[in-house]
């Protein structure tokens, strides 16, 4: 397939449309560049349907959904943002429609199976699309689920690769742009396919825990807890996932915010089971297992850092040790002639 | 059957959320005889709340919108501040309202330029209101010194989407105010500082508040010129005969925001007196009259009916009295009990959409139920008439903001701003609200800014108050989010959310029919609407509706949410109560 000009059709299924907003203040490239073709090599992408940013709207905006249903916007990447219901738990009624053409409704979830059959990728945008997100949240009113469960993990697009999840809650602005930059430039053989693990997340995003990079990490390593807000220390205390969370978030966007740096408790919205344990209650201390793990591990390798920070000064005082020895031969024959002359 | 044409438009694109209207034309007359709004999606927030700690609903209800979150974890905040019995330290209070304020900016600024405005684009108009274009060519921008577009076509032309001038400056500019927002919320959307008893930041000094500072005089600079360019375009449009597009009676409804920090409270009987300290004001006009301002009255009013919503009703008088002893309604959301029941699609006669319909009781006066608008020019409406916050002159709000020399804004001088009430409520009125709102909001920020750095000298840098969790309480917590009020009610026990409702703005103005067979807001300003589209009736898109309806802003995420009888969900807790 000529990939020259790209598609994006970008749905929103149970969602809140914070993953748009978040988008739009990407800075590295910021959605302008993006969409202008200001990047070269990133040229050449249409929104063909946004339903916060398109300018058509009823039955002309309806009308892109069903031509791309029938390849009239091949090729196309199909991004999804939002949760995807369970409709057979809606009896008569709908869970999530998304447009009316022609008198009908048409559900997220037939859209999705019309466009997943011919997209070049599908790429899941924040914790809802990717796992289910808030609305999956127990009791799970409406069955909902993410793009990962829906299409499944063996499902493959037309460039064969499989869905890749950006999770958060939202998404880190640039984290999107990175990945869906990513993604084309590999489409177009300029990059490398991105590594995922397995839970779709590209590895170079979210590989490291929050805990991990935490700009405040320093705070837990010199054992100072924060007991109460507003106060400078480590927030496990307080509720912070870090620990089992696999983030980026040292700065949101440009340098400012940040979850733990500014003083907040990580939460755990990257993750699969978000809302749920172990991410939540948020504010109760996350599993202590990770930390008892972490510890033993810990002390073990502070040791061997230690004896390699130490290492070079043993070894630079190693070689004078005989000469040191035969100094103090020396001294001691010395003090023995001393006695014998006594 | 002459002349007549049905239409529905799903989605209407450029809000958030899934919304739809269904309406009648009358293609003669050429204005709309019926409408219907509907939303066809639902999460169930509610539901997954329950059981939880009260704390919590701050961090999930705000993500039932990623376009408005902090109103809501303002509004949540509160009501959890009131079910603990923790009030937060002045710093804290003015932090939340940094963060609220930052995010007032980039709302505004999205919803006039990019999402509202491409309906008044070069490319709309040359395609929908044909005759407009060549008058627009030849017609002077009054206030082209400020914003520097010489005639009224060349702002047209500067709303076209991913092209024109200002609709790509203000994605640039609204940036600036997230990440103002970030500095004490963490991220945006869905900040996660805020915490009963204050905010979580740690660290706050001097250069956090001049960071803010700084990225707000970007923002002070580009609301003059926001300001001056909706002015010259919508007085073009209203000229055209839009006066009547949109228009409903004058029935508003404002809560108020930006607290005063010394003056709030956790205590719901000195909210009316913390309320009236708002520097926006809380207040309901009904028929043009100003009925009110306090708002313990105004909760005691509120009454969410299933009206065509797809739920079955279960009403239970949990809560007699209010924290203060009035009475309150069955209808209360302290009270209300509702289960989502799915229906058919497109029963206009009969159950419609997934928004329920909240009505205002005017239990002091006249006894009866009205539909009442929520947004920007209802609060400033109703801060115009107050007369209780310094720029209120009764029938105006006067203010101005300083001069500011930075590259790549076209106005350095001070400005002076007087927004007045308009003749009436319409689309365009809606959104030239919308830009003035942002160039207040800029006003007040500016002098909380001056407040924070007062507290710094003073030495009052405390965010948070220490409390002990109670196992009971209740709470309720309201403020202005961009497209109105922002409503949340929370019912603690055993420690836990026993019953938490919440409405947001759209839940208002995008209701359906209530028993009463009122129509909602916004079926209320699209009947009678006049039709303005050119060409053939048979090829209307309906651009007059998808602008009566975007001059709402709407925001349908968070209007349709529900509870679901008095099931506790198991959930294991651990004592947040007290941090240790």
């Amino acid at each position: 397939m000529s990939l020259e000009e790209i598609n994006l059709i970008w749905l929103e299924g149970q969602d809140c449309a914070g993953c748009t907003i978040s988008i739009k203040q990407a800075s590295n490239p910021t959605l302008i560049d993006i969409l202008t073709g200001a990047i070269p090599g990133l040229g050449g992408l249409k929104l063909a349907f946004h339903p916060t940013l398109m300018f058509e709207w009823g039955e002309d905006a309806a009308k892109v959904l069903i031509d791309a249903m029938e390849g009239k916007y091949d090729p196309f990447v199909l991004i999804l943002e939002g949760a995807i219901p369970d409709e057979g738990k809606a009896g008569e009624g709908v869970f999530c429609g998304i447009a009316d053409y022609e008198g009908k409704l048409l559900k997220l979830s037939d859209v999705i199976d019309g466009l997943a059959k011919r997209c070049a990728a599908a790429v899941a945008i924040g914790t809802c699309a990717s796992y289910g997100g808030i609305p999956h949240g127990n009791p799970n009113p409406t069955g909902a689920k993410g793009l990962l469960d829906y299409l499944g993990r063996d499902w493959t697009g037309g460039l064969g690769l499989p869905v890749i999840c950006v999770p958060g809650c939202p998404p880190r602005p640039d984290n999107m742009v990175q990945v869906l930059g990513q993604a084309v430039l590999a489409a177009r053989g300029l990059a490398p396919l991105p590594e995922l693990d397995e839970w779709h997340r590209p590895v170079a995003l979210f590989g490291s825990t929050m805990h991990e990079l935490c700009p405040i990490c320093g705070f837990y390593a010199e054992g100072t807890d924060a007991h109460g807000f507003g106060e400078t220390g480590c927030l496990g205390a307080l509720g912070c996932k870090g620990i089992i969370s696999h983030c980026n978030n040292t700065t949101w966007v440009d340098g400012y915010g940040g979850c733990t740096g500014t003083g907040v408790p990580c939460f755990g919205c990257t993750e699969p089971e978000f809302p749920d344990p172990p991410t939540s209650p948020f504010f109760a201390k996350a599993p202590a297992m990770p930390f008892i793990i972490e510890n033993i591990t810990g002390m073990l390798a502070h040791a061997e850092m230690g004896f390699e920070r130490f290492k070079p000064i043993i070894e630079s005082l190693l070689p004078q040790i005989p000469e040191f020895i035969e100094v103090l031969d020396k001294q001691m024959e010395e003090e023995k002639d001393k006695g014998r002359k006594i | 059957m002459v002349g007549e044409r049905e239409i529905t438009i799903e989605p209407i694109t450029r809000i958030e959320g899934h919304l739809g209207v269904h309406a009648k034309l009358d293609t003669d007359a050429r204005k709309i005889s019926d409408a219907y709004a509907y939303s066809p999606m639902f999460r169930g927030f509610e539901i997954i709340l329950v059981g939880r700690e009260p704390s919590e609903a701050v961090m999930i209800t705000q993500r039932s919108c990623g376009v408005c979150p902090v109103p809501h974890a303002l509004s949540s905040v509160i009501a959890c501040d009131q079910a603990y019995g923790v009030t937060p330290p002045p710093m804290g209070v003015t932090l939340r309202d940094f963060v609220h304020g930052a995010e007032q900016l980039y709302d505004s600024e999205i919803g006039v330029i990019n999402l509202e405005g491409p309906d008044y684009s070069e490319v709309a108009i040359k395609k929908f209101n044909t005759g407009w274009w060549e008058e627009a060519q030849n017609k002077k921008a009054e206030r082209s010194g400020v914003h520097g577009f010489a005639t009224i076509a060349d702002i047209m032309t500067a709303l076209n989407p991913l092209a024109g001038e200002l609709y790509l400056r203000s994605l640039l500019v609204q940036k600036t105010a997230h990440n103002m927002a970030t500095i004490f919320g963490a991220k945006h959307p869905h900040v996660h500082s805020f915490v009963p008893g204050g905010i979580a930041k740690i660290n706050l000094s001097v250069s956090d508040i001049e960071s803010y500072l700084t990225l707000l005089m970007r923002n002070v600079a580009f609301a003059k010129e926001l300001v001056a360019a909706s002015d010259d375009l919508l007085d073009f449009v209203l000229a055209q005969g839009y006066e009547d597009v949109g228009a409903r009676e004058k029935n508003l409804y404002s809560v108020g925001a930006y607290d005063d920090p010394e003056a709030y409270s956790a205590n719901y009987g000195e909210m009316t007196d913390w309320a009236r300290k708002r520097m926006v004001s809380p207040g309901v006009i009904l028929n043009g009259e100003l009925v009110t301002t306090d708002l313990i009255e105004q909760n005691v009013g509120v009454r969410e009916f299933i009206g065509r919503g797809w739920y079955s009703d279960q009403w239970q008088q949990e809560v007699e009295t209010d924290p203060a002893g009035n009475k309150v309604a069955l209808e209360h959301p302290w009270n209300k009990r509702t289960l989502p029941k799915p229906g058919e699609y497109a029963k206009w006669d009969s159950k419609y959409t997934w928004v329920t319909s909240p009505r205002w009781w005017n239990w002091k006066g006249d006894g009866k139920n009205h539909v009442v608008e929520l947004g920007p020019l209802a609060r400033m409406w109703v801060t115009a008439k107050a007369g209780i916050v310094p720029a209120s002159t009764g029938n105006s709000l006067k203010f101005e903001l300083p001069a500011a020399l930075i590259p790549g804004f076209k106005c350095a001088d001070k400005m002076d701003f007087e927004w007045k009430i308009p003749a009436k409520p319409n689309a365009i009125e809606r959104v030239r609200a919308r830009a003035y709102y942002n160039a207040y909001s800029a006003c007040c920020m500016l002098e909380k800014v001056m407040k924070a750095l007062d507290l710094m000298k003073a030495g009052k840098t405390k965010v948070w108050t220490r409390y002990e969790k109670p196992e009971e309480g209740i709470g309720v917590g309201m403020v202005e989010a961009m497209r109105g009020s922002c409503q949340h009610w929370c019912v603690m026990k055993k420690g836990v959310i026993y019953n938490y409702q919440y409405q947001a703005p759209t839940t208002w103005n995008a209701s359906g029919r209530d028993p009463d067979e009122n129509p909602g807001p916004y079926e209320e300003a699209l009947i009678n609407s006049p039709i303005t589209e050119t060409g053939d009736a048979a090829g209307w898109k309906g651009i007059d509706i998808v602008r009566t309806i975007r001059s709402f802003d709407p925001c349908l995420g968070c209007a349709v949410s529900v509870h679901i009888g008095k099931k506790i969900v198991k959930h294991e807790l651990l004592p947040f109560a007290t941090p240790l």
